[in-house]
């Protein structure tokens, strides 16, 4: 191996590794990036643009080896390899979790849903306003001018919204409502619930070089024109041009190296394929790895400076594990489409409308629940009649039934955010060790009251809507989703000025080691009402400039 | 990355190319669909399906089942879209599928000899509807016929997956994915959020 020694190591390429690895390289640092699988080939890995009965097995996969760890609406035969199956992971007794992990480069970002809202003072300040927690080492007017940037960078599909969890940003055309979104529109109306276009990072105008969305329909399995928000559409191809970036595949981060003073000095990895170790020198470290991988490999790398891993002097690594509580909280159908023509109302694929928080808004005890949840309306005309099982009977008469219903289904889900909480964690299993031989990632999770009461306020509301819309209800979860099914995990690195109680300051810097930084969801507080992936690239953004920053200073 | 940006290049040249043509009255399929699409070589089929896993009496009566589930009436079903190949393909990957079809397929052949002495498919069409609807609408439900029931509902799941994925399905359906839209699809209806006054749809 050579002795190069980079001027920062990224671990990781997905939002926050890529937008790392662009600010970086473009600021003229020397980057080597770790990725922990292969690079995709759009036209080969991405199969959504093919008709069902071009696939063999029509998009529902083999049979004998369909993979039950990751929901199918995600991995499934359309973009199949592209999902960690191979390296593994442990949940403590009685946690059950669903760990679903894009290892490919660019990571969650080829396959995310999406949607793109602001974190924002009610967010940040939510412990001032509830008593509950901590505040966040950030204001809102700080952070504000890199989430203008950003969206200005992916382009955001959105309306000026005024509403007052959700602070408004720079926004490209929005969404058009389709025919149930007007109808789901007028019945949360009534119930005095607020029903408006989604923030969308996907294009309805070509931007920034970008080509515009052509609404096929099928984005969750990958777009073949990049025509949405991702790391290797958007981010990766910039450092690239900048020849500052060596980014090498199938490169398992084991654990952080350290110099004689305890600082970062670089990376131990496993090729994936020879499962060769290999170390690779930096001048700074960039751990973006997403939340659990993250902390999964700061607490392996123990040292004679660091016993319990690096940066975790305050203990606090892996703490905090934060997650969206998702469930169904009402599915039917409208009868005023019944029978109507087909229409494409599938066109994004998942929601292209929101209901963002109504609760708690005016006073922080409203409710029996404190702080707030989102809810996403689908529905519409989609690949697969899904529906199939309400309807009675065979012959002719299904046959028109199944018609008849095409254009109806709706259902409405909740995205609800747990509260930080001392039994959910992640810390490393000490018997386990993955294929490659690093010791596991163990989960320590369960659901609080707080997150299920609002699941429980949500399926009332959800009811009354779907009433005052005049649609049937068919179902209602009775229990939500696996946790980890949303993706949306935040916590185990939080940030915060007190060393003693966060991992990293107010610019994702760890306390411990000044060139350690951590560039994912793991530094937030808690993950809030919205999803995560701006606020990452947000982040990220005035993180990477900072140590940009360092480095001019001769810090690093 | 490099290799993407190759690719991009060219995907990007055949949209500018798709997004000129899309501003034509008419072109509704996007190109990259439009190779797919119609591609003669998908509908080359040997003349006689040779099962993987089915025995050809079994194979037959899957057949007829996917037939009497999905039938051609005044468009076309489930024999038509090959729906009984998928099945037999699919069941074949699966022990646990196979077995319960096995099960499933020789419940309703015992029930068929119980009722006309003969083999489901040797029953008259009346006969092999009553039979189905006792296993299909929960008013015509019979005691201890729990089996066929859950063979009935597994049957028709297979064949609802078998035919609205097929190419003749997703047209019965007019599924409007993968298509090229010059704009996001906008409600036709404005005047009528609530779509309380749209006209009834034509009958078929």
């Amino acid at each position: 191996m050579s002795t190069k020694i980079y001027d920062v190591i990224v671990i990781g390429t997905g939002a926050g590794g890529g937008m790392a690895i662009k600010t970086l390289c473009e600021a003229g640092l020397k980057v080597c990036a770790l990725n922990s699988g292969r690079r995709l080939d759009p036209e080969k890995d991405f199969r959504n643009h093919r008709m069902t009965w071009e696939i063999k097995y029509r998009g529902f996969g083999d049979p004998k080896t369909r993979m039950k760890d990751t929901p199918d609406f995600l991995d499934s035969e359309y973009n199949q390899g592209a999902w960690e199956h191979d390296i593994g992971y442990r949940t403590a007794p009685g946690t059950k979790w669903m760990w679903p992990r894009c290892s490919a480069v660019g990571g969650k970002t080829n396959f995310w849903g999406r949607s793109s809202a602001r974190f924002g003072d009610i967010d940040f300040k939510a412990a001032t306003l509830d008593g509950y927690d901590t505040d966040w080492p950030v204001t809102y007017s700080e952070i504000a001018p890199y989430y203008t940037r950003v969206e200005k960078m992916i382009g955001v599909a959105s309306t000026v919204q005024n509403r007052p969890s959700n602070p408004d940003g720079v926004y490209l055309p929005p969404f058009n409502f389709r025919c149930l979104d007007m109808i789901l529109q007028k019945g949360s109306e009534k119930v005095g619930v607020p029903y408006l276009p989604d923030r969308l990072a996907q294009l309805t105008v070509a931007h920034e070089g970008h080509p515009p969305c052509h609404f096929c329909g099928d984005c969750t399995f990958g777009c073949e024109v990049g025509a949405f928000f991702s790391s290797p559409w958007f981010l990766l191809p910039v450092a690239e041009a900048s020849g500052n970036l060596e980014l090498r595949t199938n490169a398992v981060a084991r654990n952080i190296l350290v110099d004689e003073n305890g600082r970062a000095s670089g990376v131990a990895y496993i090729d994936r394929e020879s499962r060769q170790e290999y170390e690779v020198r930096g001048r700074a470290v960039v751990v973006a790895a997403s939340c659990i991988e993250s902390a999964r490999i700061m607490l392996n790398s123990k040292s004679r400076h660091w016993p319990n891993g690096i940066a975790n002097s305050s203990g606090q690594l892996g703490r905090n594990l934060c997650d969206h509580l998702y469930a169904t909280t009402a599915s039917g159908y409208l009868p005023q489409l019944l029978g109507q023509p087909s229409f494409p109302d599938n066109v994004s694929a998942n929601a292209i409308a929101w209901m963002p928080r109504w609760q708690n808004l005016e006073r922080a005890h409203e409710e029996n629940f404190v702080r707030g949840y989102s809810v996403y309306p689908d529905g519409g005309c989609s690949e697969f009649p899904s529906y199939h099982d309400q309807i009675e009977g065979f012959g002719s008469s299904f046959k028109r039934e199944m018609k008849r219903r095409y254009p109806t289904p709706v259902s409405l889900t909740v995205q609800a955010p747990t509260l930080p909480s001392e039994k959910n964690f992640v810390d490393i299993d000490p018997d386990a060790k993955d294929s490659c031989g690093i010791p596991m990632a163990r989960i320590h999770f369960q659901w609080g009251d707080n997150e299920l009461r609002m699941f429980q306020h949500a399926k009332q509301i959800s009811a009354d809507v779907m009433h005052s819309a005049g649609a049937v209800l068919e179902y209602a979860a009775d229990e939500p989703e696996m946790p980890g099914y949303s993706l949306h995990e935040t916590g185990t690195c939080r940030m915060g000025n007190d060393a003693r109680k966060f991992v990293t300051n107010r610019f994702g810097q760890t306390h411990d080691a000044a060139n350690l930084y951590v560039c994912d969801a793991s530094v937030f507080l808690n993950c809030t009402d919205k999803t995560t992936t701006l606020s990452i690239l947000a982040f990220t953004l005035r993180t990477s400039e900072y140590l940009v920053q360092q480095f001019r200073q001769g810090d690093h | 990355m490099a290799g993407q940006n190759i690719e991009r290049r060219e995907v990007l040249r055949i949209l500018t190319v798709a997004a000129g043509v899309a501003t034509f009255p008419g072109f509704s399929k996007w190109t990259f669909a439009c190779t797919h699409i119609g591609n003669p070589l998908a509908h080359i089929k040997p003349a006689v399906y040779r099962p993987i896993f089915f025995t050809t009496p079994e194979y037959a009566l899957v057949e007829h089942l996917t037939d009497l589930i999905i039938p051609s009436d005044d468009t076309p079903g489930a024999r038509d879209a090959g729906v009984s190949e998928f099945v037999d393909l699919t069941v074949s990957r699966d022990p646990e599928l196979q077995r319960d079809f096995r099960y499933g397929l020789t419940w309703l052949n015992m029930r068929s000899d119980e009722t006309g002495g003969k083999t489901f498919v040797m029953l008259n069409p009346d006969q092999q509807t009553a039979l189905l609807e006792s296993l299909a609408y929960k008013k015509k439900f019979r005691a201890g016929d729990e089996p066929g029931r859950k063979f009935f509902d597994l049957v028709r799941e297979y064949t609802v997956m078998g035919f609205y994925t097929s190419e003749i399905g997703l047209k019965e359906l007019d599924y409007p994915g993968l298509r090229f839209y010059a704009e996001s699809p906008a409600c036709p209806h404005k005047d009528d959020p609530e779509h309380l006054h749209l006209n009834p749809a034509p009958s078929r």
